[in-house]
């Protein structure tokens, strides 16, 4: 036997040494494993379709990493739907799985008190009663949820409590931001259109069959923007603020300080209508500047069907760039900030724009996939008519995700082919959020899908790149520290980071932010301005370690991550 | 054949400048029309088209305006009416933006009644859309809402017209200028044409006058080069001739008198008794006239074989051979072949000569002192070679050799030809041939 293995270990390596210089350039060094049955995972999205070609249907849902129980490791939190009125055959509800700590994950939606039915579409994440521990918000189709943490492994339905129920809407993607800057999480809840099943649309492809419809066929509704009074109520400012806009069909939203005065602006993706960028006047209102910062249109000037949306600073350059995901036909958006106020597309340019022509893209997040530096973009696809490929050969129902590698000069490279065969299998991807669940300093990545499983893929390195996480607790601001930005300084490098809630689509990420520093042991130093614009700084910090940050009170690293 | 002495050049010259010509005016004519194309396009075409936008900006405004008072009279929102302030007031803003441009990059020249209207349409407008909003601040909701129905909504409708007229009388303007850019296009397609038909005729000419003058000129120069052959045959013959006399000369008269001088000596040296010293002088002088006449019938017989004449061309060179050998030192291999036949006189010493020159060239040229003569009679030619290994033609010697030039005149007077060539181990090798039928020729 051993001689067997000898031999052709002798035959083997020739071909190897060849292959190797290929192997390794086209290896972006790191691999996204699925560790989904292992880990323990057993979702089934429910769209409840039944037939009746419901809008709704074709949307949901989302998901989120989430440290629902302060123990330093990130749970998950998975989005389901329901079966409609009169076509009751199971029972589905949205699934908490706490992290076991070991890359497992135990099931503890019931023990949580969540098993709750409901149409829920996507969730945001957010501390809102500064006690600690995260609460959540689920969007629904009908009314949201918003569900307290006790902080003793239970959530308690505060819907009713907090003001935010006789709210019947499609809503979509949310959001927690301090906008006032009074140190308590305020809620924005995108609404998509005015949609109810009883006055539903008949819309069809042949004449005779039904099919879902296009939001052209039913009537925007606004957004909400709900401020936190600090009792446990909201107080529906929407309209007082500004942000009340009763044509717009949005389906994502991300935070964002794009006019650097400290103050978190929005930006709404919308679905056939133009996207929105809400500038905080900081007086508890907005201004819509979308159309003055290039964000409303595509460059030939149309309102592209807009789904998922996030910020990060892929340049390096201190100013976060925007990506927003559209319909198939129409590629990616992908924004680089200019510095005066607007934004550039450079999806083509960039090497983005003609991959995702024909995918149709939903959760959309920046991270720093390799460790190298450099902010990569991650993409979950699907369409939603089944019957596409009929109409458009070169376009699938269920599509592969995407990894666009960013490697540096606005370059990215698609490498989703190279990471892992299962990452590139085609799905119908929705949500899409990343958190590093086994605490090895990389983010992992989880995908929803609709009517079908979630994913969640490890990420292994092998580049032996480093990284530094820091997770910041506010003591003035808000507690989870949600519109901190966080920017570290190594050899005349610059990267930055924004704490934020919402992004993606109907999905969040986990709030500690990673920065991944290539082959450094540490950074000069790190610059954190807290959400209420104070601003501490610290030297020298090791890499390969993660500190937690406490708002006036210093920061402290821990062991690993 | 008639010549002239036109020089083709000017021609040429003159075709030049009509095609350079040609070509210029069509490059300023085609830049005319760029920029006349570039103008309207600028002018007419872009302009239209931004304005036409902006139109349609101002009409989405429009219905975006449309779409809210639906939403505000629907009342099925839990927020009041002044909710829509906002949404309003970015229309408002971006309408206001939208109108400005237009009214800079408006290419149809409105009236001022049109832009009054359009003007005081969109200020009654936003006036009428501002007093109910005071009036849905003041709680009047219901008289706000019928404010939009009765009032807003028809104002909206108008501009809307209005506006939409702008978009058709835009339509219109662009279809113009479509129009007047395919005038224009058609216009440059025909100059096209008309252009390469011009280039062409041009083109054809030049080559026909070209052609022309060809002719001529090689017409001349096949007649230069007749008359330059013909002079130097004549040459030639003048020189064989007078050569001819002078030779003929010598031998019988100066060969007569020394002759005649040498018996007179000699009967005289016989009259003088054994012992006279006169007798030894009289042999002196005798033999000196016999040494003069044998110098007199070389020089005749090197002025002009008479042997040729007398005997044979092949037994001239057969005599010539060794005489050449002693003379110069060259060894020289002579072959003679094949059955000999009559070769005319006139014939012979022009071959005659050629051996002569040949030779001369291989003592002063080929540096060597080995040479080969090969004389054949070909069933239907005769045929002579003379070769050596030396240094071969030069430069110098193929150009400045009178003798070359001469040999092959001289083949060409006989209607044969001559050939240069190199042999295998260098040096020359001169080949004469003349077709029977031209050694015959006058033959015995």
């Amino acid at each position: 036997m051993r001689d067997t293995t000898s031999v052709a270990s002798a035959l083997i390596l020739p071909w190897e040494l060849l292959a190797q210089p290929f192997a390794q350039a086209a290896s972006p060094g790191f691999q996204l494993v699925d560790v989904t049955g292992s880990s323990g995972i057993q979702f089934q999205h429910n769209s409840g379709a039944y037939g009746g070609k419901l809008l709704p249907e074709t949307l949901g849902s989302g998901c989120a990493f989430l440290d629902y129980d302060g123990d330093g490791w990130q749970d998950i939190l998975l989005i389901n739907g329901m079966d409609w009125p009169g076509h009751n055959h199971q029972r589905s509800t949205l699934q908490l799985y706490r992290n076991n700590r070991d890359g497992t994950f135990t099931d503890v939606t019931h023990k949580a008190g969540l098993d709750i039915e409901m149409y829920g579409m996507g969730v945001a994440v957010g501390d809102y009663n500064n006690d600690g521990f995260p609460d959540i918000l689920v969007t629904c189709v009908g009314q949201n949820r918003l569900f307290k943490n006790t902080g003793k492994g239970t959530f308690i339905d505060v819907t009713r409590k907090s003001g935010l129920d006789g709210r019947h809407a499609f809503s979509t993607s949310a959001l927690w931001l301090d906008f006032d800057r009074d140190g308590l999480l305020d809620l924005f809840i995108c609404n998509y259109v005015k949609w109810s099943s009883e006055h539903d649309v008949f819309c069809s492809l042949d004449g005779k069959h039904k099919s879902y419809c296009t939001p052209e066929a039913y009537r925007g509704e606004t957004c909400w923007l709900f401020r936190n009074r600090g009792d446990g109520t909201f107080e529906d400012v929407t309209a007082k603020s500004g942000v009340f806009d009763s044509s717009s069909k949005s389906l994502g939203v991300a935070m964002l300080d794009y006019d650097q005065d400290g103050w978190p602006d929005l930006l709404v993706a919308n679905d056939t209508q133009p996207n929105k960028l809400y500038r905080n006047l900081r007086n508890g209102t907005f201004k819509e500047v979308a159309v003055e910062a290039g964000l409303a249109f595509s460059a030939d000037g149309k309102a592209r069907a807009g789904m998922g949306v996030d910020i990060g600073d892929f340049e390096n350059s201190g100013a976060a760039g925007i990506t927003i995901t559209n319909f198939d036909n129409e590629m990616i958006g992908l924004y680089r900030n200019l510095g005066n106020g607007s934004y550039e597309d450079i999806a083509v340019p960039s090497g983005v724009g003609l991959p995702s022509k024909n995918t149709l893209g939903f959760g959309c997040v920046f991270l720093d996939a390799d460790l190298d530096g450099n902010l990569d973009l991650v993409v979950a696809n699907g369409h939603i008519d089944e019957t596409v490929r009929n109409i458009r050969g070169n376009v699938g129902y269920a599509q592969p995700p995407q990894l666009f590698l960013n490697e540096g000069k606005r370059q990215f490279r698609d490498v989703s082919a190279d990471v892992g065969n299962e990452f590139h299998q085609a799905k119908v991807g929705r949500g899409l959020a990343y958190g590093d669940f086994d605490r090895d300093g990389d983010a992992d990545i989880l995908i929803t899908t609709n009517n079908g499983p979630a994913c969640l893929y490890r990420n292994d390195q092998h580049s032996g790149n480093k990284s530094i996480r820091f997770r910041l607790i506010g003591t003035q601001s808000n507690r989870d520290a949600i519109g901190a930005m966080v920017r570290i300084y190594h050899e005349g490098t610059i990267q930055s980071r924004m704490v934020k809630s919402g992004s993606s689509y109907l999905s969040q990420s986990e709030l500690p932010v990673t920065f991944g520093l290539g082959k450094r042991d540490k950074i000069e130093r790190v610059v954190i301005q807290w959400p209420n614009g104070k601003i501490e700084e610290y030297k020298n910090l090791a890499a390969g370690k993660s500190y937690e940050c406490i708002e006036a009170k210093g920061i402290t690293p821990s062991a690993g991550f | 054949m008639p010549t002239s002495n036109r020089s083709p050049v000017p021609g040429l010259f003159l075709g030049l400048i009509v095609t350079l010509a040609a070509l210029i005016a069509y490059t300023l004519y085609i830049t005319w029309q760029i920029s006349g194309l570039r103008e309207l396009q600028n002018t007419t075409a872009a302009r239209n088209r931004k304005d036409s936008l902006q139109l349609l900006r101002i009409q989405n405004d429009l219905n975006l305006i449309a779409v809210a008072m639906r939403d505000m009279l629907d009342n099925d929102e839990p927020y009041p009416l002044t909710a829509w302030t906002a949404q309003f007031q970015r229309i408002r803003s971006d309408l206001d933006d939208a109108l400005r441009v237009e009214g800079q990059t408006a290419v149809v020249q409105q009236t001022p009644e049109q832009r009054q209207f359009l003007s005081n349409s969109i200020a009654q407008f936003w006036d009428a859309s501002d007093r109910i909003f005071v009036l849905a601040q003041s709680g009047k909701e219901s008289d706000a809402r019928a404010q939009i129905r009765l009032s807003l909504q028809a104002r909206q409708a108008g501009l809307s017209t209005a506006v939409a007229r702008m978009l058709v009388q835009n339509n219109a303007n662009e279809e113009q200028a479509a129009a007047q850019v395919g005038q224009i296009y058609d216009r440059v397609q025909r100059q096209v044409y008309w252009f390469l038909a011009a280039i062409l005729a041009a083109i054809l000419l030049t080559s026909l006058s070209m052609i022309q003058s060809n002719r001529k000129l090689f017409a001349q120069i096949a007649a230069l080069s007749d008359q330059r052959s013909e002079l130097a045959q004549k040459l030639i013959s003048t020189q064989e001739s007078t050569l001819q006399y002078i030779s003929r000369e010598l031998h019988d008269d100066f060969g007569q008198i020394l002759t005649a001088m040498g018996a007179m000596l000699s009967r005289a040296r016989n009259r003088v008794p054994e012992e006279s010293p006169l007798r030894a002088e009289l042999q002196e002088v005798t033999e000196i006239a016999q040494t003069t006449l044998e110098k007199v019938r070389s020089l005749s017989q090197a002025l002009h074989p008479v042997m040729i004449d007398e005997q044979s061309l092949e037994n001239t060179i057969d005599a010539y051979i060794p005489v050449v050998e002693r003379q110069t030192g060259l060894t020289i291999s002579y072959e003679k072949s094949g059955v000999p036949f009559p070769v005319n006189g006139e014939v012979g010493v022009h071959i005659y000569r050629i051996l002569q020159e040949a030779l001369n060239n291989v003592v002063r040229h080929s540096g060597t002192l080995q040479a080969w003569v090969r004389f054949r009679f070909l069933p239907k030619a005769l045929e002579l070679e003379v070769e050596d290994h030396g240094v071969g033609f030069t430069a110098k010697s193929a150009k400045g050799g009178i003798g070359l030039v001469a040999m092959r005149e001289r083949a060409e007077i006989l209607g044969g030809s001559i050939e240069y060539a190199v042999p295998i181990e260098g040096g020359s090798l001169i080949r004469l041939h003349v077709p029977i039928e031209a050694a015959e020729k006058h033959g015995r």
